[in-house]
């Protein structure tokens, strides 16, 4: 094909793309109450739902089974009461249904926290749902509870919604003295991020080793609860990802006044991780000599680790007979877009040839995070999208010149018949991956970093024959 | 009551057929309470004749809705399209139901697609202004982007409570893109049992799809009313010189089109099949075989020589029943030796329950115990010959802890400690991981054919085997979990004690 032919072809893609309706095919996010997954992360934690019959299922089972096959965990999954809104509530209100759902629950659940999600119908009829919350409160029922119809955003959305629930109904004010060392930490989405226990693990096993102490509230690391009671107690807070946990941030900034930090990119590798552990800590103040000496000392072993891995792993990347591919794609929400693309580029030295951001971030996130893409390198300058559509998703990519060997593409399960079309490769990495099963598997710091290049490569190898 | 097919709206189950989602006694009283049997219930449960008293308690953990059936059964058509319209957390639905259908084609044999469904994306304001713009809008790029042979739209909670007219969008479309764009009414808020969604996706393929005054008749032509289950079908069937058109999943436009053409239809479960079956008998004069269905050798024999009656071909049928017999007996015979004093329980989807529970019985397999996630005390044909939960009494006897509920996990743990069943069967989620979790290992029935037939028994035989030695895992995982429910719950003995008080409450 000459340059030019692939030339015209691109600009009839921009074409198309630019006729962008409502119309959102091949999803990839749930709605806000899919932020029930939020409250099922926290252990201990037990979401109620105010919606109709199938919504606590759709959102789990999409959300957390097939995607990854997570599970449902201590709380979730078929746990979660529904109100299951029936055309009663419809029409005469579900207040009185709610807390009829809510005094049983008490009698049947044990948890240490309920958090009530509302869904279309009780958002549209116009429960007070707040009335109904109260009284529990005030009977020193562990129980908050936010708006989440689905029609207010996606489970991002949600997420941030039930996030500030906790933290303003059942946190609280707190005058006392911070914690020397304590932070918060914001990050991946839980759930809809695919690998985030084993993330979050690795995030906090980081920091600790850094010589911080980490609040890291979701997932198998978090102490439930009590770590959120103690949120107030935190010298600081992390923001790490573009966008997501901002709101919060602020939120803590203005009620607690903790300072935040924020930084875009998730580690992955070691390079990446290192300047993120230094720059936390000195953003913690950690300048005694002691202080800088553990951090230092810590990053000296892990390196130390990572490299030798990376060593012999050498062998393969630079020797092996039959070529890899050069050139990749990223599809997927913006944290890991971001870490995927850093680590990529900087680390692997591949080609970035398509980048699309699938999260929806605020329109206020977007140049800052167009930034972040250009510049990805010192001398690595590249565009990113935002699109939420698959079938455009899916037209850009067919358009893209990936040059002349099939590309990598960093995507979902949507991608995996593109991937074919493309003669690429595809490594499932975001929501929904339902072809992959996965426990602990973390793709970043500098352990997840290994594994996910024994991800990338094996995929590659095993289909080469 | 026939089905009418005049409205857009399909009637719901509670309304056609009487659908219960609590009960709680021995199959053979609930048979008794059901329309087949006329016996009714007392004054105060109302005055429609088929009503049984139903168990209704104040706490209720998530349930699945109609639109979700619609989805799996409209939105895995393979050349059209299903607009969800509705806010984005309907169309997360997209996932599940891409998997299942990747994996149905793939063990069909068919090619291996992603599913085409489109969300309206419903927001705020379109709450307050209406959605039926960007319905619009979407069926328009439906037709752009795939060339659909129909497009079907499924409605939400949410567009039903802000009563966007959804018929006239798609009359207007229908006309100007002339391919069927077919409304399929599917509020989950308005039918307390998600099988209402099997009816409306059928209701609308059965208005605006199947072919109407077919010029044509193919007499070697049997619909099969399934999900994405293995082609057990064609090799039974073709025994008796009948061919397979499998509907609704996986199947193509023309197929659904051309069901009006075929001599007979059928279903591996009346739950399922019910209204379409009736309806096409109704509507286009094809036959609904009326039989048990085919589970077990009782029921396997009937289904068979109904569907030859049915189609003319009696002889062929009773050659192949005597050769089938015989070659699944020695294996039998072996496995019932093998799952000798073995405790099973069922808990599925209703008439495949009852099924299943007959499958086990023919293996030896004690079953003392069923959940079944609600029941039709009749199905719409109201033939009596359908009446499946009477065809599993009669040829198997009682089940004694027969419960009806529509998959509430915390009354799960008292059913199973009632019955102590060394391994489940189940098909929808939520009710293994609780059993896995007190050391009871489950046969998901994905491949929902894995049990029909002669072979079925031999299939489930073989699984129960299998499943038996996962044990090891699961008494492992009971040892190290806890359950999210008060101690004091797991020692109450009657799952329904709170829907019992309730009742009490209110005679008061």
């Amino acid at each position: 094909m000459s340059i030019i032919e692939a030339k015209d072809k691109i600009s009839s893609v921009t074409e198309s793309i630019s006729q962008k309706t409502n119309s959102i095919e091949q999803i990839r996010y749930g709605c806000a109450i899919g932020a029930m997954q939020s409250v099922a992360a926290i252990p201990r934690a037990i979401p109620i739902t105010h919606c109709g019959p199938g919504c606590a299922d759709k959102q789990f089972m999409n959300l957390a089974f097939y995607n990854g096959f997570q599970g449902g965990g201590y709380g979730g999954g078929a746990v979660v009461p529904s109100t299951n809104a029936s055309e009663r509530e419809v029409v005469f209100g579900g207040a009185e249904r709610l807390s009829e759902l809510i005094e049983a629950g008490l009698e049947i659940l044990e948890a240490d926290l309920f958090v009530v999600l509302t869904g279309c119908v009780s958002d549209l009829v116009g429960d007070d749902v707040g009335s109904v919350v109260s009284p529990f409160q005030e009977r020193g029922v562990p129980i908050v509870f936010a708006e989440t119809g689905g029609f207010k955003g996606n489970n991002f959305t949600g997420h941030e919604l039930v996030t500030r629930a906790i933290i303003d109904q059942y946190v609280g004010d707190y005058a006392g003295a911070k914690t020397k060392g304590l932070v918060n930490v914001w990050s991946l989405l839980p759930y809809h991020n695919t690998f985030w226990r084993g993330d979050l693990t690795e995030i906090k096993r980081t920091l600790e080793g850094a010589g911080l102490k980490v609040n890291i509230l979701f997932g198998p690391e978090s102490k439930g609860v009590s770590e959120w009671k103690a949120i107030p107690k935190a010298e600081f807070n992390i923001v790490l990802g573009p966008w997501l946990g901002l709101a919060t941030a602020r939120h803590l900034e203005q009620k607690y006044g903790q300072p935040f930090l924020h930084v875009p990119v998730l580690p992955i590798g070691a390079k990446e991780t290192t300047d993120f552990l230094r720059h936390v800590a000195d953003f913690a103040g950690l300048t005694t000599k002691s202080a800088k000496r553990k951090l230092e000392s810590f990053i000296r072993k892990e390196e130390t680790r990572y490299y030798k891995y990376l060593e012999d792993f050498t062998d393969f990347y630079a020797e092996y007979w039959w070529g890899l591919p050069a050139k990749f794609a990223v599809i997927g929400d913006s944290t890991y877009n971001l870490a995927l693309t850093k680590f990529l580029v900087n680390q692997l030295g591949l080609i970035p040839g398509r980048q699309i951001i699938t999260d929806n971030p605020p329109d206020e996130f977007r140049e800052a995070i167009r930034g972040y893409y250009h510049d990805i390198a010192e001398d690595v300058s590249t565009e990113v999208e935002f699109e939420e559509d698959s079938y455009a998703i899916h037209q850009s990519l067919r358009q893209t010149n990936f040059g002349h060997k099939p590309p990598i593409i960093f995507g979902t399960t949507w991608e995996r018949d593109l991937a074919k079309e493309l003669k690429g490769v595809i490594v499932e990495v975001g929501f929904p991956t339902s072809y992959e099963v996965v426990l602990s598997r973390s793709y970043i710091g500098y352990r997840g970093a290994l594994t996910l290049l024994e991800e990338i490569y094996s995929i590659i190898v095993s289909g080469s024959a | 009551m026939p089905i009418n097919l005049k409205t857009a709206t399909v009637e719901s189950r509670e309304q056609r057929l009487g659908t219960i989602i609590g009960w709680d006694g021995k199959a053979s009283d609930l048979s008794k309470e059901s329309a087949y049997a006329r016996g009714g219930c007392d004054a105060k449960c109302g005055q429609k004749a088929r009503r049984i008293c139903e168990l209704r308690g104040p706490f209720t953990q998530g349930s699945v809705c109609s639109e979700q059936m619609v989805e799996c059964q409209a939105g895995n058509v393979r050349d059209a399209v299903l607009i969800q319209h509705s806010p984005i957390g309907c169309g997360t639905g997209q996932v599940i139901y891409n998997s299942i259908f990747r994996n149905g084609l793939a063990i069909r044999g068919l090619p291996v697609q992603n599913l085409h469904l489109i969300s309206t994306n419903l927001l705020e304001k379109d709450m307050v202004f209406g959605g039926v713009a960007k319905l619009e809008q979407s069926i328009r790029d439906a037709w752009k982007r795939h060339s659909p042979k129909a497009i079907f739209i499924a409605t939400s909670c949410a567009t039903g409570v802000i009563g966007d007219d959804v018929e006239s969008v798609a009359t207007q479309l229908e006309e100007e893109l002339g391919i069927p764009v077919i409304p399929l009414h599917c509020e989950g808020f308005k039918s307390k049992h998600w099988s209402t969604g099997f009816d409306a996706t059928q209701h609308g393929i059965l208005r605006q799809i199947v072919r109407k005054n077919p010029e044509k008749k193919q007499d070697d032509l049997v619909n099969v009313i399934n999900l994405w289950g293995s082609d057990v079908f064609t090799p039974m069937l073709a025994e008796l010189g009948l061919r397979v058109n499998y509907v609704v999943d996986m199947a193509t436009v023309e197929e659904l089109a051309q069901m009006s053409e075929a001599a007979a239809t059928v279903g591996f479960c009346y739950t399922l099949s019910s209204y379409l079956a009736a309806g096409l008998e109704q509507e286009f004069g094809v036959p609904e075989v009326k039989a048990p269905m085919p589970y077990g050798f009782a029921g396997t024999d009937a289904w068979l020589r109904e569907i030859a009656r049915v189609t003319n071909r009696e002889g062929k049928a009773e050659d192949y029943i005597a050769r089938e017999h015989e070659r699944v007996k020695p294996r039998l015979q072996e496995l019932r030796e093998l799952l000798k004093g073995k405790r099973g329980y069922v808990s599925t989807g209703s008439a495949y329950a009852h099924g299943l529970i007959g499958v086990l019985r023919e293996l030896g397999v004690d079953v003392d115990g069923s959940l079944v996630f609600h029941h039709d005390p009749v199905y719409d044909s109201q033939d009596p010959r359908e009446d499946s939960l009477a065809h599993l009494i009669d040829n198997y006897g009682e089940v004694e802890n027969f419960t009806v509920g529509n998959r509430q996990q915390y009354q799960f743990f008292a059913l199973l400690q009632r019955v102590k069943p060394d391994f489940i069967i189940i098909r929808h989620n939520g009710l293994a991981p609780l059993a896995a979790k007190l050391g009871i290992p489950a046969i998901p029935l994905g491949d929902e054919h894995h049990a029909v037939g002669y072979q079925g028994m031999l299939n489930l035989g073989e699984s129960i085997l299998d499943v038996l030695a996962h044990k090891k895992y699961h008494q492992d995982i009971a040892a190290h979990v806890r359950l999210p429910y008060k101690k004091s719950w797991l020692k109450q003995k009657d799952p329904f004690v709170l829907a019992r008080r309730a009742a009490a409450g209110s005679e008061k």
